[in-house]
């Protein structure tokens, strides 16, 4: 756990990340940038989680 | 609400979709499901254990402008209150309108009590709180 870095801290700018999203709503796949969230005005809420088959 | 949750773990997008598609407690899931099988986006935001490449129970609050407001860790068998999320998201959005006032930990949702620092509640925050 100790090498663990975090490159992010409150109060300061999230550098821009891609995820590779499954949107449910259109039952598609699509990529999802922090860059095009600023540009919507969109507030962005990440939620970690260990493995997908198991409780979250 | 002008805000965007996505779910990340390292696994793909694919098995999301079958993740999504087999798990009934999932039928009404409307969210993004962010796949992060390299990590780096686990890494970036210190949540991605390389013991077991898997990512822990973290959360992360972005506004607009790309600021970090929020962050929360938790390890692998501790769940989190989606409430106290929630909480933390409200008052965000309500702190962003009102850069000047302050949401005590009880603070719940519009309307309730907020703090405005200054000179007179040094000391006095008890009164300012339950008055």
């Amino acid at each position: 756990m100790s090498e663990m870095i975090n490159g992010v801290r409150i109060g300061h700018p999230v550098p821009d990340f891609q995820l590779n999203c499954y949107d449910p709503q259109a039952h598609d796949f699509k990529p999802v940038t922090l860059a095009e969230q600023k540009d919507a005005g969109k507030w962005t809420i990440l939620f970690f989680y260990p493995a997908d088959f198991t409780f979250v | 609400m002008g805000a965007a949750l996505i779910t990340v773990s390292t696994d793909t997008e694919f098995t999301h979709l079958a993740w999504k598609r087999d798990e009934k407690e999932l039928a009404d899931v409307q969210y993004l499901m962010g796949a992060d099988p390299t990590g780096t986006v686990s890494k970036l935001f210190g949540v991605y254990d390389p013991g077991s490449g898997l990512a822990l129970r973290g959360t992360f609050i972005i506004a607009p402008d790309g600021t970090l407001f929020n962050s929360e860790v938790n390890f692998y068998n501790m769940g989190r209150n989606i409430d106290e999320l929630m909480r933390k998201f409200k008052a965000n959005l309500y702190l962003a309108r009102k850069a000047d006032e302050g949401c005590p930990s009880k603070w719940k949702d519009e309307g309730d009590k907020t703090l405005r620092p200054g000179p007179e509640m040094v000391g006095k925050v008890h009164e300012a709180l339950n008055d």
